[in-house]
């Protein structure tokens, strides 16, 4: 990377961008190789050390106390710098008009939006004397003017002689700001990308790796009986965004609910529709933070939707409790499973009762029945394979595999009429993973409506019957999943194309919707 | 898989024996720092516990205890922490004794009358802060606290001999009026003295909370929470309404919390009337890790030392060295319950693997097959 640059390193999830970055800022110790900074070999043993070389990080989950101006705020923990007093101030401004980053030291943090909020945590790596910044995700949780503030300020710093290391999933973002690229999959560089001449498609090529997959052959499933119809669902976020000063005024887009005086929400959900039919797979790809969560769980109930309708196999249900849902007929796999899926310090069987505590075996009017729920856990260990000693084990000594082996053997237990599966192989080995997926088809084959959200392209394009892709919180594509190929898919995952994807097929001309 | 669970009763009992191990010596330590005899209080203490009379004292005050223990348990299987059992406890007390002492009914009829009259009142109370919860998320601990301190003012007013309280002549106690035999609970005689009748209704009341906990959706929805309360969200259980209902029930056993002193003793509310009880009460569902029976015997030890500890006055000692002696075993069990609460998964996690590597896993269909 070379000083006065924006570098962008860009990857699939779990491919090592974190990791990477995790290493550059001393919070974790490569077992190999050697980092340079200016010519000297550095290692590190913690953040401080980093700082020290003046590398800085800015987190994706900003790292600021609410209740404290922004004063307060920077000199923390760097208290021996500059004070933390008129002499602090003096220098924030300094740095604040330097950059151009419009930043005002004695307002409350609580009071300011998002994007504001990113530009402190910028200027407190600044204020430490950073001449390399890390961005983790920066524009994962800004809107598009929020966006282009943020690069007009990464110029600014590349003007100034400072290096931003840039990482981001976004393509059409990444090639628009960064000087250099490079491509990082399975932990290893596989390649670098010059902005000038790179399409989104070739970067997304890059990204997700030549190899294309081979979708079985098999007879379809799908019948003309809708189990699932989401119609028109919308999801603001309930956040106040300020459009920072030193951006335009802009024609409102699609992506905000925009109104004078009214604060910006970001659209979670945008206008879903979507019907999937019985024993048919719905798979939805999409790069994370596009909206897929909050689509589960309005879906099972977690979160209201502003607008919209959401019904079951003809029942209306966009207001019903999650209890209900469940009771109704939808299994849950869960995107986090530690989170959302187990009670990881509780025995096995208890967590085979959780979410379905109502329904047999697991109670009978009103009371448990741990016979009965011991009995059917045992029966879910065999039939799903879970390595366990016994079922008296808490669910926290399993391996993510066997946990979700377990999750699967319970939802799948209920014989539910849709199975909302959010990465239902993620963190699994290879043969738990094929037995997974025999079980999601096998249910197809019953009738089984499934929704599926992956972040494995290989797994949705094989799995599935119809293919979406989400992007920021609206679905921009369908396609077909027996032509299409990851590479097509990952380009419509990063904005680039939209309407249907045909295959083969130009991605210039899905941008005309 | 029984190793598991012999492991499990073994590791349960190894937090309260090491807090306590460590309380003992500390409580030495501070009796040796002040030039005292460090070992000699303690054989005063267990002398005195073996009278007849203290042994009843202590039984009797077990039972309110465990009331206030089993209160607070309610809120802590749910990651709620109800520091307000005190004040619900005390305005409880208070209202039912009044109407109590204003009815006058057949006896069965007259106490069940005071005694759903305390749960209301203690419900009632808690609910307060329930419902700042779940509507407003006012952190139940800082809203219980103050409702504490609203509640002694309340109980102030309201026991003015101008509001609804009496002064007894030649006394400077103001009283809510002497309930009328008929609801007073039947004791049990023996030697020694008499064990209030309401402490048994309390025992049971432990076997309840476990049948409740334990045996019933309900239970099952409310430990969830505790355990996760994401994952509980996600199962489907109404966070805010459980949140409600923990709180409102919480409050109603602590409401009974004075029911042994007014129905087996006092049958008034006067200045006299224990206070504190519900702070004591946090201290035994913390020892007592939630569990029925845990709480049974933190109850009758903090019991043991409240009232053995009376008479060390009379031998050159203060009595508040039972008192540092609880402070010190709370400190000890929150440190030894997490260090062996982490131990205990940690272990947990190397067993199941090394039983795994040793091939002891349950047959699953796909090696039945083979």
């Amino acid at each position: 990377m070379h000083r006065g640059t924006v570098h962008a390193l860009v990857g699939e999830n779990g491919a090592g961008k974190s990791t990477l970055m995790k290493i550059l800022y001393g919070m974790q110790k490569p077992d190999e190789g050697t980092i340079t900074v200016d010519g000297a070999r550095v290692s590190f043993n913690s953040p401080g050390d980093a700082i020290d070389r003046g590398i800085g990080m800015v987190h994706q989950h900003f790292m600021l106390a609410d209740n404290l101006t922004v004063l307060e705020n920077v000199v923390l923990g760097s208290e021996k710098l500059h004070g933390i007093g008129s002499a602090a101030r003096r220098k924030i401004r300094q740095i604040s008009q330097q950059y151009g980053l419009g930043i005002r030291p004695d307002a409350l943090v609580e009071e300011l939006g998002v994007a504001d909020r990113q530009r402190v945590e910028i200027l407190k790596v600044l204020y430490r004397g950073a001449r390399i910044l890390i961005l983790d995700e920066p524009t994962a949780v800004l809107v598009p003017q929020e966006v282009d503030a943020l690069f007009a300020n990464l110029r600014e710093l590349k003007a100034e002689g400072l290096t931003v290391i840039f990482i981001s999933h976004k393509l059409g973002e990444v090639l628009s700001v960064a000087d250099e690229i490079t491509v990082i999959r399975r932990g290893t560089t596989v390649g670098t990308a010059d902005p000038a001449s790179t399409t989104p498609r070739q970067l997304a090529e890059l990204m997700v790796g030549a190899e294309l997959p081979t979708p079985e052959t098999r007879e379809s499933t799908v019948t003309d009986v809708p189990m699932l119809q989401v119609q028109g669902l919308s999801l603001a976020e309930s956040r106040q965004v300020t459009v920072p000063e030193t951006s335009e005024p802009q024609l409102p887009t699609s992506d905000t609910l925009e109104e004078p005086g009214v604060p910006v929400g970001r659209m979670l959900l945008d206008g879903i529709s979507i019907t999937i039919h019985k024993g048919e797979i719905l798979g939805i790809a999409g790069v994370e933070g596009n909206g897929q969560t909050e689509l589960i769980e309005t879906l099972m109930g977690m979160r209201n939707p502003d607008t919209g309708a959401i019904t079951l196999d003809g029942v209306d249900i966009t207001h019903a409790h999650t209890r209900k849902r469940r009771e109704d007929g939808i299994g849950y796999i869960p995107e986090d499973r530690h989170r959302h899926g187990l009670l990881l310090e509780s025995p096995l069987w208890e967590n085979r009762i959780l979410g379905h505590v109502t329904e047999p075996p697991n109670s009978r009017r009103g009371l448990l029945d741990p016979k009965a729920a011991r009995r059917d856990t045992l029966r879910i260990v065999r039939e799903y394979d879970v390595r366990t000693p016994g079922i008296d084990v808490t669910a926290a000594s399993l391996s993510g595999g066997n946990q979700q082996k377990l999750i699967v053997g319970r939802e799948m237990s209920h014989h539910p009429k849709l199975l909302i599966a959010a990465h239902p192989t993620r963190g699994v080995d290879v043969g738990a993973q094929a037995q997974i997926w025999d079980q999601i088809r096998e249910a197809r084959r019953e009738g089984l409506a499934v929704l599926l959200i992956s972040a494995d392209l290989d797994e949705l394009i094989g799995l599935s019957d119809t293919l979406r892709v989400m992007y920021r919180g609206r679905l921009v594509a369908d396609a077909d999943p027996a032509t299409i190929t990851p590479e097509e898919l990952g380009s419509a995952m990063t904005g680039a194309a939209t309407g249907h994807l045909e295959h083969p097929q130009h991605p210039e001309d899905g941008e005309a919707r | 898989m029984r190793k598991f669970d012999k492991d499990r009763l073994l590791l349960g009992l190894a937090g309260p024996v090491l807090a306590l191990a460590v309380a003992f010596v500390l409580t030495s330590v501070v009796l040796l720092a002040s030039d005292r005899d460090p070992i000699e209080p303690f054989r005063l203490m267990f002398d005195a516990a073996s009278f007849s009379d203290v042994q009843v004292l202590i039984i009797n005050q077990t039972g309110t205890y465990y009331l206030a223990a089993l209160a607070v348990a309610v809120g802590f299987r749910m990651n709620l922490f109800n520091i307000g059992v005190d004040g619900q406890y005390r305005l409880a007390a208070m209202v039912a004794a009044l109407i109590g002492a204003a009815v006058e009914l057949p006896g069965p009829l007259h106490i069940a009358l005071i005694v759903i009259v305390a749960m209301l009142v203690g419900a009632f109370w808690a609910g307060i802060a329930g419902i700042l919860k779940t509507t407003r998320g006012v952190s139940e601990v800082v809203s219980t606290i103050m409702l504490n301190a609203i509640a002694t003012s309340l109980i102030a007013w309201l026991i003015l001999p101008s509001n609804f309280g009496e002064q007894p002549p030649g006394s400077n106690d103001l009283t809510t009026g002497d309930i009328p035999e008929s609801g007073w609970f039947p004791a049990l005689e023996v030697t020694g003295g008499e064990i209030y009748g309401f402490t048994f209704v309390a025992f049971a009341l432990g076997f309840v909370y476990w049948f409740v906990l334990n045996r019933t959706r309900f239970g099952f929805d409310l430990r969830a929470t505790g355990a996760s309360s994401t994952a509980a969200q996600a199962s489907g259980v109404d966070a805010k309404k459980m949140v409600l209902t923990a709180m409102l029930i919480s409050g109603a056993v602590a409401g009974l919390a004075g029911m042994p002193t007014l129905l087996g003793d006092t049958h008034t509310y006067s200045f006299n009337f224990p206070v504190g009880v519900g702070f004591t009460g946090i201290t035994i569902a913390l020892l007592g890790r939630n569990s029925p029976v845990g709480i049974f015997f933190a109850a009758l030890l903090v019991s043991f030392l409240d009232k053995t500890s009376a008479d060390l006055d009379q031998h050159g000692y203060e009595k508040e060295i039972a008192t540092i002696m609880q402070g010190l075993i709370v400190i000890a069990v929150v440190v030894s319950y997490e260090l062996v609460r982490q131990y205990g998964l940690r272990r947990q996690q190397r067993k199941v693997g090394e039983e795994l590597a040793a091939g002891h896993a349950l047959k699953t269909a796909k090696e039945a097959a083979k």
